[in-house]
């Protein structure tokens, strides 16, 4: 195996910002990470009839997510095979059938070439329609929310999750009756989609970037600032896992809500309700660490989720598509839902006065590299260098501190260890290692 | 009757200009960066949203807009409209700080007045954004607004406002509707 791309240096953390802006490494990222990684695509509950479909994408590629007349989850390239149209032109629908608009090959939503206008006469009963059917990934979900794969090789969802998925369970696995998804808002932002993903696990940027809205915060909802000590001395862990990055925050009380958006002082007694009375339940799951002493923080899955199911699709190196959704536990009491979308949609997505803040950061440092002269410069990312390792308590390297730039060194580190391998065999994966107290699995 | 019929529709013409003088004013307000005097011509109660603009067959146009209980792009009371408007001037509201530069475009209004007096309005508007050194956004859409008399003013206790994007082109929804 030949090693093409060194981007960052963990001893250093010197990160080559080529990456960001050129545009052979973005052909290459299409096929190499696109095409191989285990992609959110969407959630159960977006199609909850036999037939609906939801529109979504595979990197640059349109997806058919849809739940088929058998009511099994598939994921199509919306492709005609006859000249490559799309075949699905809208967002959500319900059919069992996809009709091309330019010649009228129609496909089941089972993939298969059903019928082709003067098949016998025109194409005199020769076409190959078994061999023409739309292109299918893998499809696998976990707790609720779907993942698709082009790459037959690749592991198992569970395995590419790995101990990542020890500490999703605490936001998105807590309850029997599981979640649904809302949304998406969708915007196209001016950066490249690793810049949103890396700033995922950036702790550091909080008390600076969003400041205008921590103040406001404060003063007109009585959420209490982020001290100092809180931001540099918190115990909470920020940890990498097979390039997923977490953070995981200590609760006070197991009844503190678990959100930061949509919480307030006059909701705040009714969450505190809600989670002391699911408490049992979320215990027999996880396990009473993970059920009554923790909180997931920021976090983002390899290579393009954003903060649970909030999604950067590339669009060239200069472009993103943001795609930004809410996953609410689907018992909980409409008022507390009604919190936790107004909250989520006021303060991250398009309009969200803490995501607002965070673009021109994001398109600065991907522009950073389309200049000879400031391509000469790395970018830094060396806090926190060997201040990193194995915890008794948590899974994966973390670090000592909650404000540090290893997750995102571990980041562009499996960046490349997707870009510099010709197949998913020379792809390291790390162990299961965690413990998994409690009942949750991948799929209930 | 018949005689009833000009003063109804001069007390029609009355509310229409009074209402399009209203919207005049609100645009000034907003394109001139009055957002406290702005965020004044809301009711305490306001509910102001932007629902989410799906791309859907005409089979599906039903589901074109997406409804209350969904995620919306602003879904907000006069709280969250305050916070919006008060972190402005903190020097840290990066996203406005250089501020936009804008310009609201109102017109096409129609008004009714409901059988409690109070008044539904429609309005279409464009809304040009400039930002930073080269960064332009349009936004074309429509608002429906409810109002009622408060003190002798109408003040607008519920706003709909309706993008015609799908995917939105821009960075942000940093500027005012």
């Amino acid at each position: 195996m030949e090693k093409k791309y060194n981007a960052i240096d963990l001893a250093t953390g010197k990160l080559n910002s080529e990456i960001f802006s050129n545009e052979v490494i973005y052909q290459e990222e299409l096929e190499r990470i696109f095409g191989r990684s285990w992609l959110m695509i969407g959630h159960e509950s977006l199609i909850p009839k036999v037939n609906d479909f939801f529109h979504t994408y595979m990197g640059e590629d349109p997806v058919i997510l849809t739940r088929d007349a058998n009511n099994r989850l598939r994921a199509f390239l919306n492709m005609c095979r006859h000249r490559g149209n799309r075949i699905v032109r809208a967002d959500i629908g319900n059919s069992n059938n996809y009709v091309c608009g330019y010649h009228g090959w129609t496909y089941s939503n089972q993939g298969f070439l059903e019928y082709v206008p003067g098949e016998e006469e025109a194409y005199y009963g020769a076409l190959d329609r078994d061999g023409l059917g739309l292109i299918e990934a893998r499809v696998e979900t976990y707790a609720g929310i779907v993942f698709a794969n082009w790459d037959k090789g690749a592991p198992s969802l569970e395995a590419y999750l790995g101990d990542a998925r020890w500490c999703l369970d605490v936001a998105f696995n807590r309850l029997d009756s599981g979640t649904e998804a809302l949304g998406p808002i969708k915007w196209i932002e001016p950066l490249n989609w690793k810049t949103a993903v890396d700033n995922c696990s950036d702790n550091y940027h909080v008390p600076t970037t969003h400041l205008s809205t921590i103040l406001v915060q404060a003063r007109q909802l009585g959420i209490p600032r982020l001290t100092h000590e809180q931001q540099f001395e918190s115990p909470s862990k920020h940890l990498s896992i097979n390039g997923h990055s977490m953070t995981m925050r200590f609760l006070e009380r197991p009844d503190q809500p678990r959100q930061t958006h949509g919480v307030t002082q006059e909701n705040r007694a009714l969450f505190e309700e809600y989670y002391r009375s699911t408490l049992p339940e979320a215990e027999r799951r996880l396990g009473g660490l993970r059920a009554g002493q923790l909180q997931l923080g920021n976090h983002s899955l390899f290579p393009n989720g954003v903060l649970g199911l909030r999604l950067a699709h590339p669009r060239g190196p200069l472009e993103t598509e943001f795609w930004h959704f809410v996953i609410l536990e689907k018992g909980m009491p409409s008022e507390l839902k009604r919190a936790l979308r107004m909250g989520s949609g006021n303060y991250n997505g398009v309009s969200g006065m803490f995501e607002q803040d965070d673009m021109d950061n994001w398109r600065g440092v991907t522009r950073s590299s389309l200049t000879p002269l400031s391509r000469k410069f790395p970018q830094d990312l060396s806090m926190g260098i060997g201040r990193a390792g194995s915890d008794p308590q948590f899974p994966g390297i973390v670090s000592e501190r909650y404000t540090s730039e290893n997750n995102q060194r571990h980041f562009y580190r499996r960046w490349e260890q997707f870009m510099n391998a010709s197949n998913w065999s020379e792809i390291p994966i790390e162990p299961i290692t965690a413990a998994f107290e409690g009942t949750a699995t991948m799929e209930s | 009757m018949a005689g009833q019929q000009p003063n109804r529709q001069n007390a029609q013409h009355e509310l229409w200009l009074e209402l399009m003088q209203f919207y005049i004013s609100e645009s000034w307000l907003l394109d001139d960066r009055k957002f406290d005097e702005w965020l004044d011509i809301f009711t305490e109660d306001v509910f102001y949203f932007m629902p989410r603009r799906l791309n859907v067959g005409r089979q599906d146009i039903s589901q074109e807009l997406s409804s209350v209980g969904d995620l919306a792009i602003f879904e907000d009371d006069k709280t969250y409209l305050s916070m919006r408007v008060a972190r402005l001037d903190t020097g840290m509201a990066w996203a406005e700080d250089p501020p936009s530069r804008t310009r609201h475009i109102i017109g096409n209004l129609v008004v009714e007045q409901l059988p409690n007096g109070d008044i539904r309005s429609k309005t279409a508007f464009i809304l040009y954004r400039s930002h930073h050194e080269t960064d332009e956004n349009l936004f074309s859409g429509s608002r429906e607004d409810h109002l009622r008399k408060e003190d002798g003013r109408w003040k607008i206790y519920k706003r709909v406002i309706v993008l015609d994007s799908n995917v939105i082109l821009a960075k942000n929804l940093s500027v005012f509707f």
